[in-house]
């Protein structure tokens, strides 16, 4: 059974007097482990899609099946609660507290999901290491590059093991050499821990990395 | 959690300073003004009780803190003289004006010092007494925390009365002149306010009251030792502290309000991290509740040591008397607090209840 799974989604905004059709039937399923890109111009809808795969927003009609929870069939409490439980965010702005050090964010992310004790100290540890922050945990994001920025949202992201890694354009701020790096540890979260990442690009080349491309136009999936 | 807090008032210091002062004010407000109003007719009340005798005549609805006029007719001191038990009487002329750097407020006497000396012990220690309605003795109180020293004039009816004497000890009120001077002032002859009386055997005041009731029926006549409260003393005193406390609070609770929205709206993009990262609505209020919080609990602190600095500094440089008690500085701290806690809920209801999407996009 895939771990995500969208039946017939729809969702159609009011602007003024106009309605806009932002999805129009999207069926996608994604399996656990599994690395898929979602590419697509601007308006195709696929920040859309991964707005609402997250939780942030709730689609007008069809099914958002999450590790066997339906994020459409429940109210705001529980998508959120959902959302705490089994979503990992990755921002192409990175978004992290400014006015917290790197160790700091990661804890937050922890204390949000209920972790506040050293239960996941061997992951942490792994994570660290895997994306070789060991040495940067003491520093705040203005500290940072943006390699290493990114590095930190991707710690956060994946630091309470969620179901699924959304990551909405993780490479669009950076410069060549740190979209490398940071694909590569996509890449490296999704070969060695088995993380399923759902990875929405403009970028051709990011998206090849992915095991998976899908691209979506006018609100649609036009190919697998 | 408490690292996010912590870390948000470290980096906006001036929104934290400007909530803490807001917070500190409202503390100071309440500390200041019910322990001025305390320490004032407390300190009142025992020189009141310092003149010596045990029974206040006057008219009813007069009293020495609340009567600018003089309405009681001078020949009853003789017909309380004849009343078994009455040792000696002594006629008292009131007058109230503003305090001194206009601070509180301040009572003038005008006494006849032969009777009022022997019921109170009071003398001149330095310099001599009034002679003219120009002259005024002071205590020494006065003298040592004011300017009011032998031969400085100082203001009394809107005038420059001269102070001729120091009396010690401090009774009554601390500014002191001729009951005839006071009666020319205010064109009342033959007038004062109230009757000191003192009894032969003080044990027995309480039949003395009787006596001076029966005989002089329609006025009042008190006992010193029963002399009111001072929440009772003046009144509406209970309905002039409420609305410092009313005042207080919502000076407290608008300056964390502003600021604490203001911040949230700063901080929209981080509210919409949080919400990415599955913070509950309960969650954001939590922290911003929790960072309200912190500011009163330091707001309070200032407030307290400022109030107990700016107390201290008053009694140092004036007459008046500041006196703080634990129950209103429990009241000002929990007041500081509940500011803070009703200010910040709106913002933080706006906070968690902001559209997640819309929160993360903002510039």
């Amino acid at each position: 059974m895939p771990i995500l799974q969208t039946d017939n989604l729809v969702m159609t905004y009011r602007v003024g007097k106009v309605d806009v059709h932002a999805l129009r039937g999207v069926n996608l399923g994604v399996e656990k482990g599994e690395f898929v890109s979602i590419m697509g111009h601007s308006g195709s809808g696929k920040s859309t899609l991964l707005h609402i795969l997250g939780g942030l927003l709730k689609p007008t009609s069809g099914k958002v099946i999450v590790d066997g929870e339906d994020l459409a069939a429940v109210g705001d409490a529980q998508r959120t609660d959902i959302r705490r439980r089994k979503i990992g965010f990755v921002f192409q702005r990175f978004n992290l507290f400014p006015t917290l050090t790197a160790e700091g964010n990661l804890k937050l992310a922890e204390h949000i999901h209920g972790n506040s004790g050293n239960g996941n100290a061997e992951l942490r540890r792994e994570v660290l290491r895997l994306l070789k922050l060991e040495n940067k945990m003491q520093h705040k994001p203005l500290e940072l590059s943006g390699g290493e920025q990114q590095r930190v949202a991707l710690a956060r992201a994946v630091i309470n093991r969620p179901a699924i890694i959304l990551a909405d354009e993780p490479t669009g701020n950076l410069d060549s050499e740190n979209s490398e790096i940071v694909l590569q540890m996509l890449v490296q979260l999704n070969r060695d821990i088995g993380q399923t990442i759902v990875m929405i690009t403009h970028n051709p080349e990011a998206a090849e990395i992915a095991s998976r491309k899908i691209l979506m136009r006018d609100g649609q999936i036009v190919s697998h | 959690m408490d690292s996010l807090i912590l870390a948000n008032i470290r980096q906006r210091p001036t929104r934290t300073l400007v909530s803490v002062i807001g917070v500190a004010l409202g503390v100071v407000l309440i500390l200041i003004n019910t322990g001025l109003v305390r320490g004032m007719l407390n300190d009142r009340m025992k020189r009141e009780k310092g003149v010596g005798g045990e029974i206040r005549f006057l008219r009813p609805g007069s009293g020495v803190l609340t009567t600018s006029s003089l309405p009681l007719d001078i020949r009853y001191a003789d017909r309380l003289r004849q009343i078994e038990g009455v040792k000696s009487v002594s006629p008292v002329g009131a007058y109230i004006q503003g305090g001194g750097a206009g601070i509180g407020i301040e009572a003038v006497e005008g006494i006849e010092f032969e009777s009022y000396a022997a019921m109170s012990g009071l003398k001149i220690i330095e310099g001599r007494l009034f002679q003219n309605d120009n002259e005024v003795i002071v205590d020494d109180f006065k003298a040592a925390k004011s300017k009011a020293k032998i031969g400085n004039e100082i203001d009394v009816f809107g005038k420059k009365l001269k102070v001729v004497g120091i009396y010690s000890p401090p009774s009554g009120s601390r500014i002191k002149m001729s009951l005839t001077a006071m009666q020319n002032y205010l064109a009342s002859a033959n007038k004062c306010t109230l009757m000191m009386v003192k009894c032969v055997d003080p044990e027995k005041q309480e039949e003395v009251q009787r006596r001076i009731n029966a005989e002089l029926p329609g006025n009042t006549v008190q006992l010193i030792r029963d002399l009111p409260s001072f929440e009772r003393a003046i009144p509406g005193l209970n309905g002039f502290i409420r609305t410092i406390l009313v005042l207080s609070t919502i000076v407290s609770s608008l300056v964390i309000l502003l600021a604490m929205y203001t911040t949230i709206t700063e901080r929209t993009r981080e509210i919409g991290i949080l919400k990415s990262l599955g913070a509950s609505k309960r969650f954001i209020i939590t922290v911003i509740e929790k960072e309200a919080i912190t500011i009163s609990l330091i707001g309070v602190t200032v407030g307290l040591i400022a109030a107990l600095m700016i107390g201290w500094v008053i009694g140092a440089t004036t007459t008046l008397q500041v006196e703080f008690q634990f129950s209103w500085i429990a009241i000002a701290a929990l007041i500081g607090l509940a500011a803070g806690i009703g200010g910040a809920f709106y913002p933080a209801v706006r906070a968690a209840n902001q559209d997640a999407v819309k929160a993360l996009s903002y510039e």
